[in-house]
C-alpha cells in the first residue's frame, strides 16, 4: 500500500487560509489503513482545523466526506456535489489521489493534507515500513522475497557491505540488515546458491529515473 | 474560585459507580462501555462544543476487563495532546485518570479545580 502521513495543522491551515468553504475529502484505502486519511482521520482533522481556526477565521465551513478510493474517477465522481459546494478541497489521499481530484475538478484548488511517504508494508499495528521503490522490474525471486534496493540501506545488489553487525545495519541501529534477512531466507528455502550470483547494474530506465511511466492494458481498454 | 468551568468527562462503566456522580451542571459525564472507546474525535468535539476541559476516567490498566482499554485510552490521550498542542489549547485541559475503587469524587474534584485554575477556554 501506499503509506503516508498527515501534515502539520500550522502548515495545513496556512495553504486554506484564503478560503471560507472547505471539502475534506478522504481515501478509504491504503491511506485508511496507515491511519493518515481515512474517515476518522478526516473528522479529526475537521474538528482540530475548527478549533486552530476558531480565531483566526471563525467563518469557515469545514465538511467532510470519505471516498473509497482517491485513484479511480468511478469513486471520486462520488464527491462532486460536495466539492461543488465547497471553494476548495482538502485532499487526505496520497500524490495520486490529489491529482486524480485535480484531473476530475479543473477549477477547485486541491490541497494536499497528507505528505506520501512510501509503497510498505504495516509491520505490526501502527509500525509501517518500507519494502518497495517501484522500480518496474522486479528482482526479489534471487533475494528470497527480500528487496535490497529498499531495505539496504546502501542498495546493494551484491551484498551484504560487510558492515552488519549481529543483524542490524550499521547506517540505523533500527533497520534490520536487509543481506541478513536475504542470506536467512535463501538459507532457510535452499536457496543459497543465488547469494553466489552476480547481479549486474540495474537499467533504471524503468524507474521514475526513466520519466513518469505509464502502463497501458490493451485489453482493458474499451 | 469564582470561575466555574465546563468539563467533560468521558467514562469507563466500570471505572466508578454512578452513583458515585457529582451533581453538576457544568459537568458533561460520558458513559462509555470499555475506555476503549475513547476516540480522538470525541474529546476533539468535546472542546469544539464549549468545554473548558475534558477528563478520561479509566481502570488501573492491571484491571481493565477488556484487557488493553485502559491502555488504549492513555495512547489516544497522548496524541490528542499532541493535537491540542498543534492547535494552541493548554494541554492541561485533557486529563486522564487511573481510578481505584472510591476515589471518583475526589479526582473529579481535583481536575475540576486544576481546569478552574487555567479560566476560561477561548
Amino acid at each position: 500500500m501506499i503509506v503516508g502521513e498527515q501534515k502539520p495543522i500550522a502548515e495545513i491551515a496556512q495553504m486554506i487560509a484564503s478560503y471560507n468553504k472547505l471539502l475534506i475529502l478522504g481515501c478509504g484505502t491504503c491511506v485508511k489503513t496507515c491511519f493518515a486519511g481515512g474517515e476518522d482521520e478526516v473528522a479529526v482533522l475537521a474538528s482540530a482545523l475548527r478549533l486552530f481556526l476558531k480565531k483566526k477565521n471563525p467563518k469557515i465551513e469545514i465538511k467532510e466526506q470519505t471516498v473509497e478510493r482517491q485513484c479511480e474517477d468511478e469513486f471520486i465522481q462520488e464527491a462532486g456535489p460536495a466539492v461543488a459546494q465547497n471553494e476548495a478541497v482538502l485532499s487526505l489521499a496520497c500524490g495520486a489521489g490529489v491529482q486524480a481530484l485535480a484531473r476530475r475538478f479543473v477549477k477547485v484548488p486541491i490541497i494536499p493534507g497528507v505528505n506520501t511517504t512510501f509503497i510498505g508494508i504495516q509491520e505490526a499495528q501502527g509500525i509501517f515500513t518500507e519494502e518497495c521503490r517501484g522500480c518496474g522490474d522486479c528482482i526479489l525471486e534471487i533475494f528470497g522475497g527480500i528487496c535490497p534496493l529498499t531495505r539496504c540501506s546502501k542498495k546493494l545488489l551484491n551484498g551484504p557491505c560487510g558492515g552488519s553487525r549481529d543483524g542490524i545495519c550499521e547506517v540505523n541501529p533500527e533497520t534490520e540488515c536487509a543481506w541478513q534477512l536475504i542470506i536467512n531466507r535463501l538459507t532457510a528455502l535452499g536457496q543459497s546458491d543465488n547469494l553466489c550470483r552476480y547481479i549486474p547494474p540495474k537499467n533504471w530506465g524503468s524507474s521514475i529515473s526513466g520519466g513518469p511511466r505509464k502502463l497501458v492494458r490493451e485489453d482493458h481498454i474499451i | 474560585m469564582d470561575f466555574k468551568p465546563r468539563v467533560t468527562i468521558f467514562h469507563c462503566i466500570n471505572a466508578f459507580d454512578e452513583n458515585q456522580k457529582i451533581i453538576d451542571l457544568n459537568i458533561n459525564f460520558i458513559k462509555m462501555p470499555c475506555s476503549s472507546m475513547t476516540k480522538d474525535v470525541f474529546l476533539l468535539r468535546a472542546f469544539e462544543a464549549g468545554a473548558d476541559g475534558v477528563v478520561v476516567l479509566v481502570c488501573p490498566q492491571d484491571r481493565c476487563q477488556y484487557v488493553e482499554g485502559s491502555l488504549r485510552a492513555q495512547k489516544r490521550v497522548g496524541y490528542v495532546k499532541k493535537l491540542l498542542d498543534e492547535i494552541g489549547i493548554d494541554t492541561r485541559r485533557l486529563s486522564i485518570y487511573n481510578l481505584n475503587t472510591n476515589q471518583a469524587k475526589n479526582v473529579i474534584q481535583e481536575a475540576v479545580q486544576a481546569i478552574a485554575a487555567l479560566g476560561p477556554q477561548t
